[in-house]
């Protein structure tokens, strides 16, 4: 809950280290069975990187990516995020630093379907901005950004696919977040929208330099990245950069 | 705390899902409110049934009753023993015995006796007082029942009880209303017709005096044969025997055939055995009808009120419903009665008119509606003049005691049992007590089921808000998920689900509050009639159907139509239980969603 302003400012700059993992091990009960999905990764991660994880379904890849978005602890090893150690945080702690440093892009988009586009974006910011003009201001300003200008009062269900994730790009990018995690976005969009979508990524990786953290098994947007990490059976097997 | 908007669009945006919690809340808050407005509607019926003193401003009616057991009275039934038959033994009244004066005798003292026996007394109609047969009487007879009088000093000594404000004596007496022709009382008896014999035996005479009549008689013969020698012969035409014949004539006899002119030829001993003669003695019996009468009697019920005394007594001037009040002046409220609305329309009687009561014209100078259950009236006259026309001078037989404080009510009971033993006490309370019929058994049924029907109505209620919400919040994994993700907090998450909720729980309150004012009124429309019958109450004095042997029961029955009443508390109540409902279902939905984790977001929930 304490501020992290010291860690903005220590650690803003690009380049530095933005995660490091130390033998993250992380083991689910699977009833009596303990499935290790993670078995001892080292992993540093800086500041404006934008990387594709990749591996088949099983390789750890998703357990991998809750715990660099601070939705899950390891069982053993550290994991440390602007500085700040996350393996023993409580779930009040995580939320603040969910809520603050990282946003998420889904696979399904998960946007709120009860809930306009503009208010899809402004409800991330209602733990931290408790005006709703301000929310909505900005909401608008970034589902601009995204290109989505005339779409403010549609409802998700009134969106294509591609334009749900772009809503879910707006969202993510409300509290000005340090990374940005995407979960197989491009699962769910055909092949144009799938393009485009990479496209804006791209766009905004360039104008903002937010690092970006994108799981996939799709090699058409792995091979557009900088860094690739292949995982297998809880495992890095390759780390590449182009 | 949370989103206003976004509530607002779930529960917009979700209709469906919302009015069906809504309406489970609401047709179990509607039914709350209509178990709450029966229950009242009972309550309201019994209060009004049955809290019959408190509308007449007072709290305790003393009176003083026959008592019907009674240990060491065998000496004082003389008085009243005609009168006993109908009511529990004239000999009871010593149960009430040293009532005033006389505290603490078991007897009843002489004054009393003397007064009661004054009263009743008057109940005996002599129809051979009333007149020449054919005339036409009418008569009122006023009779105190089993409300025995007492002197109106109890009233004083009541008033001097602590916590008494005010008492007021009243009289409240039974009337026997009697009409009818003066029957003609003939009997005829036939006399005459019998034979008389008697067997005499005449003294013998001297020989002395046989010649002193012969030579009379023959006297008399010669004078009467030398005149009228014809006569005979022509008398006589049987031939040889007619003089043998006057011969037979010529003994000793005696009555009517006997030629008078012989008579003087008797001796006084002869003459003084003829006048002797008597006829033996002879009782006639004859059955002899009593005689016919057109008598007629009809019941109805008196009661003398202080007509300076408008807001409590048997009826208060509030219970005016047409015409005015009895006159404060003596004597122009010596004239006038106040009648019940129900005698009046019974008995056709209009404002105005005058009643004629024991050879006095009353007139009508009121209508009321007096509402003391059990003591209800026909007639109402001042007290001083029912008590003159009763023959109950300076007697009452009921006190309306006012007290100051409603709570102190048992303790004056017992001040004033204590004051005046033998004194029947009754409180609102005990008059509750003694009320029976489906009133007081739906109020019981109501009182004992209807509590409990209404809170398993909430609780299912609860239950399906609650089964719904935990449903939709199953639904909405991945978005309470995502949620989480982007950095709502648990607490928040909650909050938000508890705001929904809520928001169902207030339409909820609100529809339910229309369905339950639509049962109300259904309820009210088609309200069933209900009973009451208030047995032994002690006021009014219904034993007259001792004297008149009329089947007049004691028990007064009352019909209520059940109603459900919609009161303000009954609405916050509703509306309270419909909040109280969405905040549960918020409370269960919100476990469920904390229970979530945020990682959930990210599964592949297809």
């Amino acid at each position: 809950m304490t501020e992290t302003s010291t860690v903005e400012s220590a650690g803003s700059a690009p380049g530095s280290a933005l995660y490091e993992l130390r033998g993250v091990t992380r083991t689910f009960a699977k009833g009596s069975v303990a499935v290790n999905a993670l078995r001892g990764i080292d992993l540093d991660i800086n500041r404006g990187e934008m990387l594709v994880l990749e591996g088949p379904s099983g390789s750890g890849k998703s357990t991998l990516l809750q715990l660099l978005g601070a939705l899950d602890t390891p069982t053993s090893g550290q994991i440390r995020f602007a500085g700040r150690s996350l393996e023993n945080e409580s779930d009040q702690v995580l939320t603040e630093i969910r809520s603050k440093e990282i946003g998420f892009v889904f696979q399904q988009f998960n946007l709120i379907p009860t809930l306009s586009a503009d208010d899809n974006v402004a409800i991330a910011m209602v733990p931290r901005e408790p005006s709703r003009d301000k929310r909505s201001a900005r909401a608008r300003e970034l589902l601009t950004q995204v290109g989505l200008e005339h779409r403010f009062g549609h409802l998700p269900s009134r969106l294509s696919g591609g334009e749900q994730q772009r809503v879910a790009i707006a969202r993510a990018l409300a509290n000005r977040p340090e990374v940005i995690i995407a979960d197989e976005p491009t699962g769910n969009l055909d092949s144009d929208n799938a393009k485009e979508f990479m496209t804006l990524l791209h766009d905004l990786h360039e104008r903002s330099g937010v690092t970006i953290i994108i799981a996939t098994h799709d090699e058409d947007i792995a091979s557009t990245t900088q860094r690739r990490i292949r995982l297998r059976d809880g495992s890095i097997m390759a780390d590449t950069r182009n | 705390m949370f989103s206003l908007s976004y509530a607002w669009n779930e529960l917009h945006r979700r209709l469906g899902r919302t009015l069906v919690t809504a309406i489970g809340l609401a047709a179990g808050v509607g039914l709350v409110m209509g178990i709450i407005g029966v229950s009242q509607g009972l309550s309201d019926a019994q209060t009004k049934a049955l809290s019959p003193l408190g509308s007449v401003g007072t709290d305790i009616i003393v009176t003083r009753t026959v008592a019907p057991t009674l240990s060491t009275a065998t000496t004082t039934t003389t008085t009243f023993g005609g009168f006993g038959g109908g009511s529990g033994g004239g000999g009871s009244f010593a149960g009430g015995g040293g009532f005033f004066g006389g505290r603490g005798n078991a007897a009843l003292n002489s004054s009393d006796t003397a007064a009661l026996d004054a009263a009743n007394s008057s109940v005996i109609t002599d129809l051979a007082k009333l007149g020449p047969a054919g005339t036409k009487f009418t008569h009122d007879f006023f009779v105190p029942g089993t409300l025995i009088t007492f002197p109106s000093k109890a009233v004083s000594d009541v008033a001097k009880v602590k916590g008494v404000t005010s008492a007021v004596g009243a009289l409240s007496l039974d009337a026997l209303h009697e009409t009818g022709t003066v029957p003609k009382i003939t009997a005829s008896v036939k006399t005459g017709g019998q034979t008389i014999s008697a067997s005499v035996k005449p003294p013998v005479l001297t020989a002395a005096q046989q010649a002193a009549e012969r030579t009379c008689i023959e006297g008399l013969i010669n004078k009467q044969v030398g005149s009228t020698t014809t006569t005979i012969a022509g008398a006589a035409p049987g031939g040889p025997t007619s003089g043998g014949g006057f011969g037979g004539g010529g003994g000793f006899r005696f009555g009517a055939g006997a030629s008078s002119a012989f008579a003087k030829c008797l001796t006084p001993a002869q003459k003084a055995y003829q006048q002797n003669v008597v006829v033996p003695e002879q009782t006639v019996n004859e059955v002899l009808n009593p005689p016919t009468t057109n008598t007629k009697t009809s019941t109805y019920t008196v009661a003398g009120v202080n007509p300076s005394n408008t807001t409590s007594g048997l009826v208060t001037k509030a219970q005016l419903v047409k015409g005015t009040w009895l006159s404060t002046t003596p004597s122009t409220a010596a004239t006038q009665v106040l009648v019940t609305t129900a005698y009046a329309s019974q008995e056709g009687l209009k404002l105005d008119q005058t009643l004629s009561i024991n050879s006095v014209k009353y007139k009508i100078v009121g209508l009321v509606n007096p509402t003391l259950t059990g003591d209800v009236s026909d007639i109402y006259f001042s007290l001083a003049n029912l008590q003159t026309l009763s023959t109950n001078q300076s007697r009452v037989n009921e006190v309306l005691v006012s007290v100051a404080n409603a709570k102190d009510v048992n303790a004056v009971a017992k001040a004033i049992k204590k004051e005046l033993p033998g004194a029947t006490v009754l409180t609102s309370k005990s008059l509750a007590d003694q009320v029976t019929g489906s009133l007081s058994n739906a109020r019981k049924l109501a009182n004992d089921l209807g509590g409990a029907l209404a809170v398993v109505v909430l609780l299912a209620a609860f239950l399906i808000a609650g089964l719904l919400t935990l449903s939709s919040v199953s639904k909405r994994v991945r978005e309470i998920g995502s949620l989480r993700a982007i950095g709502w907090s648990r607490g928040r998450v909650v909050r938000q689900i508890m705001a929904e909720t809520i928001g169902i729980g207030v339409i909820g309150g609100v529809l339910g509050i229309g369905i339950g004012v639509v049962i109300c009124l259904i309820i009210g429309a088609v309200g069933p009639a209900l009973s009451v019958s208030s047995t032994g109450l002690a006021v009014g004095a219904s034993s007259v159907s001792g004297l008149v042997h009329q089947t007049t029961s004691a028990t007064v029955a009352t019909t209520v139509h059940l109603t459900a009443p919609i009161r303000v508390f009954t609405i916050v109540i509703a509306f309270v239980g419909a909040l109280l409902g969405g905040l549960i279902a918020g409370a269960v939905g919100g476990w469920r969603a904390a229970r979530l984790s945020p990682s959930s977001a990210l599964r592949d929930l297809g």
